[in-house]
């Protein structure tokens, strides 16, 4: 929908604004990672010539604290600091150059605290604490079956450990916004984010002022994955107008994004799994740590995915999950495409092809034989619905060609090819969390539908695939659409762009709006007809009497006169997610009801002279339900595989010895380029899910999930040797391929 | 400093070139690809560029005697579609596609490769490895250096601030000469170097060669050549054995350090594995030697 516009540059990002009398802002960001702060001096920034504002803590009206589920990220950091790059004072200037001058005459004094480098050091008891509450933020016991007695009786049992990364999302658009107070009053926040009315609430809860007086706007964004999922500029740029009175600016350069911005949970997963003689799941019991870094923000969920995938979609009768959430001072994790997904996924599906190669048994064969079926009771007393399409996914991904012909041997000796498989389960949407999206249709007399809704379009498309959703509805053609995407003022509230939600909620919602509009316009055409409700029909923006279809009426004249008479001519619906009651206890959010599934196949070429891993081939069979948009469903999945390409095999955050991120820009942080790209070939098993907006599930997660699995899998078979650590750099694989004689 | 506030000398000629040059607080830009990034980086501590682009007298690559004569304008995706650079020095050429992207082979030149002295520059080693000469010109004087002369050490060279690097002279290599270039990085394309390798072998008979020339990118502070190893392959038969205790000799004339990208210890295993990967690929037919048709 709006894809022409954004090649042709004709869309304005947040970043490319300018408004009239605008200030720049910058943010003073600490520079150790733990310490106590003894002073924070901006007297001399304050002097500066242009500078309009420099704010600290003190200049925090309301709540100096921020997060997604647990507001415990100080808005602007006073007493201690916990991580590299924690925000400690905001400038305001006429210029960037000056506002960037000032940041370097503020003056920070610290008393240095020792680091908390890693999870390791972190649940040490010596470990120095982050937090008064210590250094476990969260901690799940879940229990099934008994996984001791099953380890007693098991054929083979095998314990791992896995460890990933921190990734990083890499939006082409940092963080960035522009705010300014409007005449009535209001204040306007336009930045890049993913829910407008969680960042209104924060940004009002932090200032102190009533919602009603802040609007957020949070369309066009340049991407966003996660990362702007929780506050990021929002807060400091409603701080910096009210204090200044004037437009505000705030674009975080790339290094900030780097060392400011969020990222993806690193994780250490311990795995112990039993099979039976025929090679049946009898237990699994796992130790999940993830790293959350110096704050919770979206934390808690992100652990709740990663319990929530740790058993894959496999029926196993005896579970244990130990689930903790660990402080360290590593930046701050937050959600990232995928949420714990990718990290879970890797554990159990490379654990999954480990236990099949010890059983001699087909990897593809053993998950199917170990998959759990529809009506299955999964691991949290969940009923396991539409299992068919990933039976489906799996069993035809056995006849690929990738499969079948993986196997050929190449030409040079030191190239080694290797194919491997993964399948992957992620919920839509929130889980048990109650979650009532709004949306709204509205009739345009002179002849269009607009479409309101406020899940960020931050270039995933989901404006495209509401409006055609609508369009379906109405029975009208794409061009009579308008979407007011993400706009607080207009937009009601649909939530989040999270949790590959988007078209679930808000596609039900506007169904439940669109069948409003027509059932009301539908005794208004009887009216005006001549008519009762039953004896009309509709099709095409019409109705007519039936059997006589010279009296019609089109809707857009309905809409005059219903204007004329002074009513409404916007229609709300809301929509129930399906839910069960109460999370599985120490979660948030655990189960869900809608599942989307994926089965992947990779296949690699190693070179093991240098390490280096050439992914030629990723085929991705997934049910998402019934596909609204195919085009876009495609390079969804695609742009996934690429990201999940980068997680498994080149991006890490790296810190230095002072917890100092060190590879924050293109360069150094190495995401694939065009050229790494493999061939991919996505395809959509054909599932209908009932809740669905005509049958959509969700999708944009489901491809990266078993991304990093899958080649890991692949440099196994091509290695004959196994990795439990991602990603998978030439460094890290040629030292374990030499460590293990393969080099 | 930001870019727009630098003073920048757009002239037409190389005498108007050379004279603005005189005043050393002047730093040379062609494509820009480096100098850019390091404005950005606050690493330029001159106040004023003098831009190259205009002049059309330094935008050549042309054929002389036992050279290639390459202006100093002439563009990676220039090396790339010469016909002459492809017969003469394909070593040259296939360094020059494994160079940053599509969009930096358009606006990076050789001579910014070389004038940028980073040890990691993919231009340099075929330069090493085929023996080029690199032109300086004042406004008062001009000389030529012999490449393995040029670098003193990490963006440290013999040019003077007051002269221009106008030209590199490639020299031709003979038909019947085998060659490979190899990079190792992180990523396919736009992506530094963290060791790389080209090699001009000249055949003797069959498959045993007379000389043998390879440098190596990265692995010390300039390019440098691992004399060890192309001792090693002078005049015997190239056994799997043999390319290996080659790759292993250049391995360990190898210096790098270990930086954020990778180990020194990885930089070394790998060099010797694209050495062993360039020799096997000689020596198993991958590769045809160059032979002064053009093609
Ligand atoms: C995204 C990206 C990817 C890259 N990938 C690679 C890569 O894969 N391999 C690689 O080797 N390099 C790479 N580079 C670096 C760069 O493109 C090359 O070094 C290129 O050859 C520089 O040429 P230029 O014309 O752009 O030089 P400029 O940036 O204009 O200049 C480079 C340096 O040389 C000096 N200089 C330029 N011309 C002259 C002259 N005639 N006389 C004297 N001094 C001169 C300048 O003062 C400057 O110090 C990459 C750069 C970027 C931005």
């Amino acid at each position: 929908m709006d894809a022409l516009d954004k090649v042709t540059g004709k869309i304005k990002f947040f970043s490319d604004m300018k408004i009239e009398g605008m200030l720049f802002a910058r943010v003073f960001r600490s520079s150790v990672a733990h310490a106590n702060i003894v002073t924070l001096d901006t007297a001399e920034a304050e002097r500066l010539q242009g500078v309009r504002a420099v704010l600290t803590y003190k200049d925090v009206p309301g709540l100096n604290a921020y997060g997604a589920i647990i507001p415990d990220a100080p808005v602007l950091g006073y007493g201690k600091v916990r991580f590299y790059g924690e925000p400690l004072a905001l400038v305001a200037a006429d210029d960037q150059e000056t506002a960037e001058k000032a940041l370097g005459l503020i003056k920070a004094v610290y008393e240095p605290l020792p680091a908390v480098h890693s999870m390791d050091e972190s649940l040490k008891p010596e470990a120095p604490k982050l937090h008064d509450r210590g250094n476990i933020a969260r901690h799940a016991l879940i229990l099934k079956g008994d996984v001791d007695r099953a380890f007693r009786d098991a054929h083979l049992t095998l314990e791992r450990t896995y460890r990933t990364q921190s990734q990083k999302h890499m939006f082409l658009e940092p963080e960035a916004g522009i705010a300014y107070t409007d005449e009535l009053g209001n204040l306007n926040i336009l930045a890049g984010g993913q829910n407008p009315y969680r960042d209104k609430m924060q940004v009002a809860r932090s200032l102190n002022i009533s919602p009603e007086k802040v609007r957020v706007i949070n369309y066009p964004a340049g991407g966003a994955f996660g990362g702007k999922d929780d506050v990021t500029v929002q807060i400091h740029l409603a701080l910096l107008a009210t204090k200044t009175k004037r437009p505000v600016k705030l674009v975080w350069n790339r290094e900030e994004s780097g060392v400011g911005g969020f990222h993806r949970h690193p994780s250490l997963i311990t795995l112990k799994t039993a099979v039976s003689d025929d090679g049946r799941l009898l237990a699994n019991d796992s130790r999940i740590y993830l790293d959350t870094g110096a704050y919770q923000s979206f934390g808690p969920t992100v652990l709740d995915v990663t319990i929530e995938v740790i058993n894959g979609p496999y029926l196993i009768p005896n579970i244990r999950i130990d689930a903790n959430l660990v402080y360290t001072n590593n930046g701050i994790s937050s959600a990232f495409r995928g949420f714990g997904g990718p990290q879970g996924n890797f554990a159990i599906e490379s654990m999954m092809d480990e236990m099949a190669e010890e059983m001699k048994m087909d990897p593809i064969d053993f998950r199917l034989k170990n998959l759990a079926k529809s009506g299955d009771i999964g691991p949290f007393g969940n009923s396991m619905r539409n299992m068919e399409g990933i039976h489906e996914a799996l069993s035809r991904l056995r006849n690929s060609p990738l499969w079948r012909l993986g196997k050929e041997l190449p030409p040079k000796p030191w190239i080694r090819r290797g194919t491997g498989v993964a399948i992957a389960i992620k919920g839509v949407g929130f889980g048990t969390i109650p979650d009532y999206p709004t949306a709204a249709v509205e009739l345009l007399p002179q002849g269009k539908i607009k479409v309101l809704f406020s899940n960020p379009d931050y270039g995933q498309g989901v404006n495209t695939g509401n409006a055609q959703i609508v369009a379906e509805a109405l029975d009208l053609p794409m061009n009579e659409i308008e979407v007011v995407n993400a706009d607080t003022q207009y937009s009601p509230d649909t939530g989040s762009s999270s949790a590959s939600r988007g078209t679930f909620t808000s596609g039900n919602a506007l169904l439940v709006a669109c069948n409003k509009m027509l059932d009301r316009l539908r005794m208004e055409a009887a009216l005006y007809l001549e008519s009762t409700r039953d004896g009309i029909e509709y099709a095409s923006g019409r109705f007519w009497i039936k059997g006589n279809e010279s009296k019609s009426v089109s809707i857009y004249d309905l809409a005059k006169g219903l204007r004329a008479k002074g009513e409404t001519l916007k229609f709300e619906g809301t929509f129930e997610v399906p839910r069960y009651p109460e999370p599985v206890k120490g979660t948030l959010e655990v189960p869900h009801v809608v599942y989307m599934y994926g089965a992947m196949v990779s296949s690699i070429e190693l070179n093991t002279l240098t390490g280096y891993l050439d992914v030629k081939n990723v085929d991705l069979m997934a049910d998402i339900g019934n596909v609204i948009n195919p085009l876009l469903a495609t390079t969804q999945c695609e742009g996934g595989i690429v990201q999940g390409l980068g997680f498994a095999t080149s991006e890490e955050l790296v810190y230095n010895q002072d917890e100092k991120p060190m590879n924050t820009n293109y360069t150094t942080y190495i995401v694939p380029s065009i050229a790494d790209i493999p061939r991919m070939y996505v395809e959509f098993i054909k599932t209908y899910e009932q809740y669905g907006p005509y049958g959509a599930k969700g999708m944009a997660e489901i491809p990266i999930v078993p991304v990093g699995a899958s080649i890991a899998n692949a440099l196994k078979q091509a290695s004959g040797v196994r990795y439990y650590q991602l990603p998978l750099t030439p460094g890290r694989v040629l030292s374990k391929l030499h460590e293990q004689g393969q080099g | 400093m930001k870019v727009s506030q630098y003073t920048v000398h757009s002239p037409r000629t190389l005498p108007e070139a050379l004279n603005i040059l005189k005043d050393a607080t002047v730093r040379p830009i062609a494509g820009g690809t480096d100098v850019m990034v390091q404005i950005k980086d606050d690493l330029v501590k001159e106040t004023e560029l003098l831009n190259l682009s205009y002049i059309r007298d330094l935008n050549y690559i042309r054929d002389d005697g036992d050279f290639i004569r390459v202006g100093a304008l002439a563009t990676y995706s220039d090396l790339i579609r010469s016909r002459l650079v492809n017969e003469y020095s394909p070593v040259l050429v296939e360094a020059a596609r494994t160079v940053g992207a599509v969009q930096i082979q358009n606006r990076g030149t050789l001579a910014g490769n070389v004038g940028n002295a980073s040890p990691a520059g993919d231009g340099l080693p075929p330069l090493f490895a085929t023996g080029a000469k690199i032109k300086l010109q004042s406004a008062a004087s001009e000389r030529e250096v012999d490449i393995g002369d040029y670098f003193l050490g990490v963006r440290k060279t013999v040019r003077q601030p007051n002269e221009l690097i106008t030209e590199v002279s490639v020299r031709k290599m003979k038909p019947g000469d085998y060659y490979f270039f190899k990079k190792i990085g992180l990523r396919s394309a736009n992506a530094i170097s963290l060791a790389s390798v080209a090699a001009v072998l000249v055949p003797a008979e069959v498959l045993t060669f007379k000389e043998a020339r390879i440098a190596m990118g990265a692995v010390a502070p300039t390019v440098i050549r691992a004399k060890g190893a192309e001792a090693a392959i002078l005049n015997c038969q190239l056994t799997d054995e043999k390319m290996k205790e080659v790759g292993r000799l250049a391995s360990e004339e190898a210096r790098p350090i270990t930086d954020i990208r990778a180990t020194a210890e990885y930089r070394k295993q790998a060099i010797a594995g694209a050495v062993y990967e360039g020799l096997y690929e000689i020596v198993n037919g991958f590769r045809s030697p160059v032979n002064g048709s053009g093609a």
